[in-house]
């Protein structure tokens, strides 16, 4: 019995198996992502529930609870309300665009023509921009004095002429008027999410085996018809993924409505997040400001939930 | 009478000849299969008769009609793909009914009973409103072959429809499929690689090696009077043997090749010293792998021995064997052709 001795002595931790365990290289390697999460965002996020819940100020930061006056206050207020529609608004309308647009765009680049390559680089070209260097960009185009677009206009004219289709003044003033600086922000939004909803949607069409393609047409189907019964079917799991990111995305960014119209004319382009920058960070109401942002929250965590379900059911064939 | 003919029908892929000037007649109510290895360009020539390619020369008829530069819908065809490309997001009906939709003209009443009726004929009416990823691979291929069957079809187009099947399944479906297309008496193309599927299933063969035609044939004519050298080696389980003499090729098939037993007439054979190296059991029969000797060089050849066979057979002995000197096949050595029975 004498061998047995070592199965019975008490086993040492050997550290020059350390990178054989599994245990430890998990945790290792969760490491930074659960950092970076608490950090970048458990504690903000939780900082900001309780911000909302008391009387913080910039000047003031001391925590008194004060329940839920903060929400009630700026549910009094008509910015609030604006910049709750606009949110809804602004993203609802710009997914609904970018999803015909970006399916029409799959469409034609999962055909093969020459330059398409080129055609996918420009494409995606909005994608790639830092967002408020394409809003920047975007705010020379819409200019009230030099817009390209109104030189454009006036140049075929369309505009400033009595007689002209868009009337006698020499500029439209895209972002000086409520409906027009509505239109454009929503434009802008269409033109940031288009290449990324398309490039999702057309992995979503390639992937698609050509052997059902080959039968629809030997089965006498029309584009139409393939188009309609059997590719955007195939790909609805993937549309709906594409549309909730954007969505989230849309919802959640202040940068476009900061540079383009800060929220104007008057509050007409506000939303939440910009509202509650603007409450918050610039008017140094903290409080307030976390009590309008937090509004977003429950949108964005519904949003979340459906993509992960659908991402775990997402089988093409 | 033709119901499908093609005219020096070709097909490049850049510098690639997939097709290469392919003359054939399908006659009505026949089951053709064309076989060969795979890059042969069985498929590519299957896909331009059913109009998913087109042709780089020649001509394809159908019913006696120029259809070559036709879409596929127009054709009078229907396809069964080797994948059986099911519509997973519809049910059996649904996927039945597609070709009859897309047809049009057809009321929900007389659609719903062409559907019942192809339903019917592969007896898979319980499916109909089953998904496909809830079937079986079996199941699968009746309903590939209902929704082919739906419309009607003038040719049945059958793209190696048997091979996602596990080899069990394949020997009852080789059968009901065979049964299927005699009942129906529908004109059927079979694009295989499977030898055995060929020589099974088909009322004639066509054989294809790099593009071209290399046989046409019944399946006894291909195998018994094979055209050259690459149809005697492709067909056969094993391939014939073959022997280079000086100014010839001469090859026999590994069931011909047995034992000398004594009783033979001895000029109506050939008998050949035998040397095994390996016995291979196989259940039923056994290959013997081993060398012929006594020539200039040795011919390292295959016999197929029937392991009920009262004598022993071992491997490291030198036996005598015999072929009857009527099923002796003789090639040029320079191109494989068939060639007159010489003498040596």
């Amino acid at each position: 019995m004498q061998e047995n001795a070592v199965f019975d002595s008490p086993r040492k931790f050997d550290f020059r198996y350390i990178t054989d365990n599994a245990r430890f290289l998990g945790w290792l390697f969760l490491l930074p992502a659960v950092l970076y999460i608490v950090l970048l965002i458990g504690v903000p996020f939780v900082l900001a529930i309780a911000f909302s819940l008391a009387d913080v100020t910039v000047g003031d930061t001391t925590l008194d609870f004060v329940g839920l006056q903060n929400y009630s206050r700026i549910m009094q207020t008509p910015e609030f309300w604006q910049s709750l529609k606009d949110s809804f608004g602004f993203a609802i309308t710009a997914q609904i665009i970018t999803l015909v647009l970006a399916n029409i765009l799959a469409v034609i680049l999962s055909s093969d023509f020459r330059g398409k390559w080129f055609a996918l680089v420009l494409i995606m070209l909005p994608w790639s921009t830092p967002i408020a260097l394409g809003a920047v960009g975007w705010l020379w185009l819409l200019d009230s004095k030099f817009s390209p677009i109104d030189w454009v206009l006036r140049y075929v004219g369309l505009l400033g002429d009595p007689n002209s289709l868009l009337g006698a003044p020499k500029n439209l003033y895209y972002l000086g008027k409520a409906q027009l600086a509505q239109a454009s922000i929503i434009m802008v939004y269409v033109w940031r999410m288009l290449p990324l909803s398309a490039v999702i949607l057309l992995a979503g069409l390639t992937s698609i085996p050509q052997d059902l393609l080959d039968q629809a047409e030997v089965d006498g189907s029309s584009f139409w018809r393939t188009l309609f019964q059997i590719k955007l079917p195939l790909i609805l799991p993937i549309m709906i993924i594409a549309l909730l990111f954007s969505f989230i995305y849309t919802v959640g960014d202040m940068a476009v409505v900061y540079v383009l119209t800060r929220g104007g004319p008057v509050y007409y382009t506000h939303v939440l997040p910009t509202w509650a920058f603007i409450k918050g960070i610039e008017s140094g109401a903290l409080a307030e400001g976390a009590a309008i942002a937090l509004f977003i929250f429950p949108v964005l965590l519904a949003a979340a939930i459906v993509i992960l379900r659908y991402s775990r059911r997402t089988e093409v064939v | 009478m033709a119901v499908i003919e093609t005219k020096d029908l070709s097909k490049h892929f850049g510098e690639v000849v997939a097709v290469d000037g392919i003359d054939l007649s399908i006659r009505e109510g026949e089951l053709m299969v064309i076989l060969g290895p795979s890059g042969c360009g069985k498929t590519t020539l299957m896909r331009m008769i059913a109009g998913l390619e087109k042709p780089t020369g020649g001509d394809v008829m159908i019913g006696g009609e120029i259809v070559t530069d036709l879409p596929p819908r127009v054709r009078p065809i229907a396809m069964v793909f080797q994948s059986y490309a099911l519509y997973p997001h519809m049910t059996v009906f649904n996927n039945i009914a597609f070709p009859l939709k897309a047809h049009g003209g057809f009321s929900k009443e007389e659609m719903k009973e062409k559907v019942e009726w192809a339903a019917s004929i592969l007896d898979i009416q319980h499916l109909l409103s089953r998904k496909p990823r809830e079937l079986s691979g079996g199941e699968r291929q009746r309903v590939a072959l209902s929704r082919a069957l739906a419309k009607e079809p003038g040719v049945l187009l059958l793209d190696e429809p048997l091979s996602n099947l596990d080899a069990k399944l394949r020997a009852s479906a080789r059968d009901e499929l065979q049964r299927f297309q005699r009942r129906l008496g529908i004109t059927t193309i079979f694009v295989t690689h499977d030898q055995i599927e060929a020589l099974g299933m088909g009322d004639r063969i066509v054989v294809m090696s790099q593009g071209k035609i290399v046989q046409v044939g019944t399946p006894k004519e291909v195998y018994h009077d094979s055209a050259n050298t690459f149809v005697a080696t492709f067909l056969g389980s094993p391939g014939m043997n073959i022997l280079e003499m000086d100014d010839f090729l001469v090859g026999f098939r590994p069931e011909q090749f047995i034992l000398k037993i004594g009783a033979e007439i001895e000029d109506q054979i050939k008998t050949f010293s035998f040397r095994v190296n390996r016995v291979e059991y196989l259940g039923a029969d056994q290959l013997l792998y081993g060398v012929i000797e006594g020539y200039s060089k040795d011919y390292y050849v295959v016999a197929k021995f029937s392991s009920e066979s009262p004598n022993d057979i071992s491997a490291n002995n030198t036996y005598e064997f015999v072929v009857r000197r009527d099923q002796l096949r003789f090639f040029d050595k320079d191109n494989g052709l068939r060639i007159e029975p010489r003498s040596f």
